[in-house]
């Protein structure tokens, strides 16, 4: 998020999902797609029966690596320098766009420095890539006239993640693929409504619309709307809340969210939780999290109540009320309007339909967004300003929301942790097709839980031969910070030395292991990578 | 053979009183404008669709997604008493695939033992299926050999002549209905005859898909090498299961029991689908199959392969629904055409 709002001047995807099915070069780095956007990855699956290439950017051999034109496995943590390689031949090559870099941004020259300076072959080897494929990736791409790159945590889970997130903006621009349709960078955002929240300014910094908390202008335009004071200082961010133990933070409210399973190094978010006065937790099970609370408020499921969802794509739908919240549940505006008038703030609304009007009023990329608009169609994509407004399906077109494209050159950092003697393999987390984030829901289906009933260790079988392990053995999995045991899944999808596991579950909650160094401008925490070593059970 | 003509006039006067000897069922448009198979209760609010295909065939009226077969009781030892949830029900508007799909059904629901529970639906059923004058976007079912007319296996079968209804019968339950409801039909003269058999063969050219199913199958009875397209299809398929959900002849189930406290329960019998690793995944945590390259081999061949050894024709009616369900584009017509694409080879 931060990454693109420095360059382009704002952090949402640019395009519409539906422009990746019609790119004639489809790059996808750091993402899983198949697995975690399967209607993304429709996309691309139309977009490759139509004749367009796909080139995948990643260090496992994922199902979308296996019907790429091109794959590059590199070496985790090193997409800055498999960029910055990848840049500078399509500089080489002359393939990048003149016209566009001089209409269209700037700082160009600092970029061109920098690539200039940098060998390639050097860069090549630090990706562990040969550099002959990383050349055919860099004609593909850019001798492409319409060109798409999907990332995901796999590029923002990283202690450099903004950089990483600036180097793919970088590479976009210098061959002049944004500003126009079916061209563009897209973060593909998880869970059904994390762009709404984001939208709606669950971020420490922004009010709705990513309108800066320290401006006064704003502040003074929300606090006559809100008839109350609002603090200048921004809030804090996750790791800052859920790693504080005790020393900040004396209560907490949490909606939504399990960070006893999802939050990095879980034995300091167990403390922080522990040590905290008061915790309230409203969610639709009793999760690892809601176990610790004070009060649990049993919310409504996304079938019992009213209201809007922002997808990836900036487009915002209606949900429509299907079935009546069971036994005491409310829906979460409900919980939060009760408790903000127990606390002595009359918060009033008789429908979500007026929540949506404030909303409307006081964010402008929301401006035509109504109910009765959104009632009787596919939804509406911001910005859409008013009511006449038609939703926009791409961002960026004529100029960038910042004015100029900005070229921001980044150079390789290490990750937070590096395989050594003790510990020597790099481990890797992510998710797996049936199971969604904390797998609150999807562990309490039967059916989905059938299919991944457990959490498995990818690990590449010449590692498995040497260390004397067979297919399905329980092993340890050890990291700096603690062990869990897990089953190993021998397999290809991973290189040698790597190691991949998901964190849905809590019977192996690898989030104990996983480092919480992160990245210094967003404060991701650096998920993907960390130092750890595989210990048979005897 | 007799035929009779309704005039479309006369439709809705004729299902009105046809409701009355039970359940009417019929594909009808919903406000969100999706066409499904739906019990009408009320003739002047819900809308019968006779234009598009409903989204779903009729399987699961016979055999649904997740029905209780018993509840048990477990006083000294288990105690099951069978659920009984049929009632007599007329279908109209059942397409010709969706009728050869419950054809099918049948056979598969009687093998060694009949099931009592499909067949007790199945008996009280009247299936008037109607036609396909205009094939819809993905069908291909003359080539699958199982439309756009039937010649037998209905009750009823009406044929839209532009200004009436061509109806004939072919099952005694059929003819019952035309004579005790006369009134409503004259029989058909021998220009009407002429007129249908000229629908019927227009209907025949105008499809939209060409699928050479009887080529495919010839090429999987010669046991090609198709690992090439196991690899391809399994690494777009994305696991959701939707095509045998939406699949007229999917009949794969699991049964589950679920304990309402220590001494009662329902079991309960949900579709299940070869296509979930959890399927054949054995308690030790082995799988025979190999998911990864292997996840919808056994669908493909049991519907073109298995069944024609088995029952001498291919359990694929060329609904073409599954071709607009998945989103990986790993569908029937997708998969005939890569098996038809591969060079021929001699037998092994």
């Amino acid at each position: 998020m931060a990454g693109l709002a420095t360059t382009f001047g704002s952090g949402a995807m640019t395009n519409s999902i539906a422009e990746i099915g019609r790119a004639e070069v489809i790059l996808v780095i750091g993402s899983n797609t198949t697995e975690a956007h399967p209607q993304v990855a429709r996309r691309i699956f139309d977009a490759l029966d139509r004749g367009s290439k796909l080139i995948v950017i990643d260090p496992r051999r994922t199902a979308l690596a296996r019907q790429a034109h091109i794959h590059l496995q590199h070496r985790p943590g090193t997409d800055i320098p498999l960029l910055n390689c990848l840049m500078r031949l399509i500089l080489d090559d002359n393939l990048h766009d003149d016209v566009f870099i001089e209409m269209r941004t700037e700082n160009f020259n600092q970029l061109r420095d920098m690539l200039f300076r940098l060998d390639p072959r050097e860069k090549a080897a630090v990706a562990n890539v040969p550099l002959s494929r990383i050349k055919q990736a860099a004609e593909l791409y850019g001798r492409a006239s319409k060109a798409v790159i999907c990332y995901c945590l796999g590029i923002t889970q990283h202690i450099c993640g903004t950089d990483n997130v600036q180097s793919i903006a970088n590479l976009a621009m210098l061959t002049g693929n944004v500003e126009k349709a079916d061209t563009g960078v897209d973060p593909l955002r998880g869970q059904n409504n994390v762009q709404g929240a984001c939208d709606m300014g669950a971020l420490p910094g922004v009010f709705p619309g990513y309108q800066a908390v320290g401006d006064i202008i704003i502040r003074e335009k929300f606090a006559r709307a809100w008839q109350t004071e609002l603090p200048a200082r921004p809030g804090l961010t996750l790791l800052e809340m859920t790693h504080s133990q005790g020393k900040t933070i004396k209560g907490m409210f949490i909606m939504g969210e399990n960070p006893l399973l999802s939050d990095p190094t879980l034995a300091r978010v167990r403390d922080t939780l522990e040590k905290l006065e008061f915790l309230a937790v409203s969610d639709i099970f009793l999760t690892e999290t809601a176990e610790l609370a004070h009060v649990v408020f049993p919310a409504a499921s996304f079938a019992e109540k009213t209201g809007t969802f922002t997808n990836s794509e900036r487009r915002v739908q209606m949900v429509r009320q299907a079935i009546k919240p069971p036994g005491q549940c409310r829906t979460d505006s409900d919980i939060i309007s009760a408790l903000s008038r127990r606390l002595g703030y009359e918060m009033n609304y008789e429908s979500t339909a007026e929540i949506m009007e404030e909303i409307a009023l006081l964010t402008p990329v929301y401006g035509g967004m109504y109910h009765d608009r959104l009632e009787s169609s596919w939804g509406l994509q911001w910005p859409c300003f008013d009511r006449r407004h038609p939703g926009t399906e791409f961002l960026h077109k004529y100029n960038f929301a910042r004015g100029r494209g900005c070229f921001v050159p980044a150079a390789h950092q290490l990750p937070g942790e590096q395989p050594d003697r003790e510990y020597p393999f790099l481990l890797m987390t992510g998710r797996v097709y049936h199971h969604y984030h904390t797998a609150a829901m999807t562990r309490a289906c039967a059916r989905l839980n059938r299919e991944s009933p457990e959490a498995l260790l990818e690990i590449n079988p010449v590692d498995a031969g040497s260390l004397s392990l067979v297919a399905g053995e329980m092993v340890k999995l050890a990291t700096r910070r603690g062990s869990i045991k897990l089953k190993i899944l021998i397999s290809e999808q991973v290189a040698e030395g790597m190691l991949y596991t998901s964190f849905h579950f809590t019977e192996a909650p690898v989030n104990l292991l996983t480092n919480a160094s992160s990245d210094p401008k967003s404060k991701c925490p650096e998920y993907k990578i960390c130092a750890a070593q595989v210990e048979k059970i005897i | 053979m007799n035929g009779f003509i309704l005039k479309k006039d006369n439709l809705v006067p004729l299902l009105r009183k046809l409701r009355k000897g039970g359940r009417l069922v019929a594909p009808v448009q919903n406000r969100h404008g999706d066409t499904m198979f739906t019990a009408i209760e009320d003739f002047d609010r819900q809308h019968i669709d006779l234009k598009n295909q409903a989204q779903a065939s009729l399987k699961p009226f016979f055999f649904p997604q997740e029905e209780p077969l018993y509840t048990y009781q477990n006083k000294k030892g288990y105690d099951f008493k069978p659920v009984n949830s049929s009632e007599p029900t007329i279908f109209f508007g059942l397409r010709s695939c969706d009728l050869t799909a419950i054809l099918y059904m049948d056979v598969i629901f009687s093998q060694k033992s009949p099931d009592p529970f499909y067949f007790e639906r199945r008996r009280e059923a009247v299936l008037i299926s109607l036609g396909c004058s205009r094939p819809f976007a993905n069908c291909f079912c003359n080539n699958s050999r199982s439309g756009p007319f039937l010649e037998y296996g209905f009750d009823l079968q009406f044929t839209d002549l532009g200004h009436c209804f061509f109806v004939e019968a072919d099952r005694a339950r059929g003819e019952e209905l035309l004579e005790r409801w006369s009134c409503y039909f004259t029989p058909a003269t021998e220009e009407d005859c002429r007129n249908k058999y000229q629908v019927v063969l227009e209907a025949r050219s105008s499809f939209k898909q060409t699928v050479h199913v009887d080529q495919a199958i010839k090429k999987l009875t010669a046991d090609i090498d198709l690992e090439s397209i196991w690899k391809e299809l399994s690494s777009r398929c994305q696991d959701c299961g939707g095509c045998a959900y939406i699949c007229p002849t999917c009949t794969c189930f699991t049964i589950v029991d679920q304990p309402v406290d220590d001494t009662h329960g329902t079991r309960l019998r949900q579709w299940d689908s070869c296509t979930f690793a959890g399927f054949t995944r054995m308690a030790g945590g082995h799988n025979p199959v190999d998911y990864a390259d292997h996840a919808i081999r056994r669908r493909f061949l049991h519907k073109l392969k298995t069944d024609v050894e088995k029952h001498g024709r291919p359990s694929c009616v060329g609904c073409g629904r599954c071709v607009g369900i998945c989103f990986g584009g790993v569908d029937m017509i997708r998969f005939i055409k890569m098996v038809n694409e591969l060079p021929a080879e001699e037998g092994k």
